[in-house]
């Protein structure tokens, strides 16, 4: 087996951006969202919630619960670019509820497909981490409320692909040298021949924005959390190892490297930048902070401009609705003031 | 409904996305949906709903088509089309009529891992057989024989307590 090796592959932050746990639940006594009434929908959201709220546990003070119902569109939006919910959970938003973590490291979706998804979110690869704290948080639901759970099938749950552990773990991973390659093709077949799934950015049927990929596991019944997890991370090293060396190639080419200092030149003067461009540009200066061709931007900056340039939450942020064109330049404002903010407390430590 | 890409063929894929900050949906016939890269879900697994279920319905009677799910009132053909199962009592009611689809998405039929607490006894114990035996096998390529043997002589007490522990 490879597991010595793999181990080797400690800090992996140069392709990994974050680790995702989610399980899937359901409550045995009520039918699945898909046939579940407003009424009842409202009666489950309520049943959760008190759950959740009502647990004397150090974690239950944390949470608040959001009805989703009351939110606006963009405050709605910026929870999927934030990837604390799904794109699904909220195109209907009637009769769902949110419970966030304060700080939105967990969230749990009420009545999305299931009638509970816990998820956990954590920088970096941090699959253990993320794991122990989302079934925490399972075992914690389970003595109070009675899931569906079938002694052969497992979890049940509302889609056939999600029964037996419900559990998805995934990790968002920066891939622009394989992209650039054009292998994702050919990985993404041998990756279902292995029981994963590699997609775009924000899951299901997603474009991948900024070489910006999500790694999941596929099958959920006859294989454990630990073995799923255990076969997730062998691959992920793989693809770490494969990205690594196509990188270490791609960044002697003249055309890559001018491209990479163009899209910093460009980050750091634009007036104007879309939400395309922008992905794409900071995508390309991600590279060159992995490869070592500049130190003055590091990578925390990077993942955290590529949720805040999204434009929902971007006009969350500011607090109002904007027209495309005044986006641009917030857009270009923020991305400038970040990547500048970086470099200020360095220069004055040199004087 | 038309597909809003070619306007030509039936749409049968419903996409959600975000785009520019915005939920967007587009109904997208097959042919499309591959080509912007919305491969549907199922297909992707090499499952296809409708010709799996399609050819199951065939062999089906009226009788079994009428069977309806006493908790929640789904027929299997509403499970067939929608892709969604109605609620725990279904996998019950159209256990035989799942399984060949639920074997072909996961390659397996029974689950290991976590168990709720409504979980059986006889499954809590097989459950606990298969961890030590995970453990076991790690132990003997770590060369641990010591807690190898120890871990065996657990598996072989548990496997006593279980009626169907040696299956």
């Amino acid at each position: 087996m490879t597991e010595k090796k793999n181990d080797s592959l400690k800090n992996v932050s140069d392709v990994v951006i974050s680790t995702r746990i989610r399980f899937a639940r359901n409550l045995r006594d009520y039918p699945f969202p898909c046939r579940l009434s407003n009424d009842k929908k409202v009666k489950v959201a309520a049943i959760v919630k008190d759950a959740v709220l009502e647990d004397h546990s150090a974690i239950s003070d944390r949470f608040r619960y959001i009805q989703m119902s009351e939110l606006t569109q963009e405050e709605a939006v910026s929870l999927v670019e934030r990837h604390l919910v799904s794109p699904e959970f909220i195109s209907d938003r009637q009769g769902r509820g949110l419970l966030l973590l304060d700080d939105e490291s967990v969230s749990i979706m009420i009545n999305e497909e299931d009638h509970i998804r816990i998820q956990v979110l954590k920088p970096d690869m941090e699959l253990d981490a993320a794991y122990d704290l989302a079934d925490k948080i399972d075992t914690l639901l389970d003595e109070q409320l009675n899931f569906a759970f079938n002694d052969k099938l497992g979890y049940l749950t509302q889609c056939p692909t999600n029964i037996g552990t419900g559990m998805r773990a995934s990790l968002m991973m920066h891939l622009p040298a394989l992209q650039e390659s054009g292998s994702m093709g050919r990985i993404a077949s041998s990756l279902s021949k292995l029981g994963l799934v590699i997609r775009g950015m924000y899951g299901e049927g997603t474009e991948p924005g900024g070489s910006i990929y999500q790694l999941s596991n596929q099958v959920t019944l006859g294989i454990s959390e630990q073995e799923a997890i255990n076969n997730l991370r062998d691959i992920a090293n793989q693809l770490i190892t494969q990205e690594r060396a196509a990188r270490a190639a791609i960044i002697k080419n003249i055309s890559i490297i001018d491209r990479v200092y163009r899209s910093y030149a460009i980050l750091h003067y634009a007036k104007l930048l879309s939400g395309d461009e922008c992905m794409r540009l900071l995508s390309n200066l991600r590279l060159g902070v992995e490869s070592g061709l500049f130190e003055d931007v590091d990578l925390e900056t990077i993942n955290s401009l590529f949720v805040e340039i999204q434009p929902a939450t971007l006009m969350k942020n500011i607090g109002k609705k904007l027209a495309p064109q005044e986006r641009d330049q917030i857009r270009a404002e923020l991305v400038r003031s970040a990547l500048l903010q970086k470099k200020i407390p360095a220069n004055r430590r040199l004087q | 409904m038309l597909c809003e890409s070619c306007e030509k063929r039936q749409a049968t894929t419903h996409i959600k996305t975000i785009m520019n900050g915005e939920l967007k949906e587009f109904n997208l016939c097959p042919e499309c949906a591959k080509k912007l890269g919305y491969g549907s879900f199922f297909n992707n697994l090499g499952f296809d709903f409708d010709k799996l279920f399609g050819s199951f319905m065939d062999g089906f009677t009226t009788e079994s088509n009428a069977k309806r799910c006493k908790q929640c009132g789904s027929s299997f053909e509403d499970i067939a089309k929608s892709g969604k199962v109605g609620c725990a009592n279904c996998y019950e009611t159209f256990y035989e009529e799942l399984m060949p689809s639920i074997q072909r998405i996961h390659g397996r039929t029974s689950h290991t891992g976590k168990l709720a607490h409504s979980a059986g006894t006889e499954v809590r114990l097989r459950n606990e057989i298969s961890k030590y035996k995970l453990q076991l096998e790690k132990a003997i390529k770590e060369q641990e024989f010591e807690k190898a043997a120890e871990l065996r002589d657990r598996i072989k007490e548990l496997e006593q307590n279980s009626v169907h522990g040696k299956e």
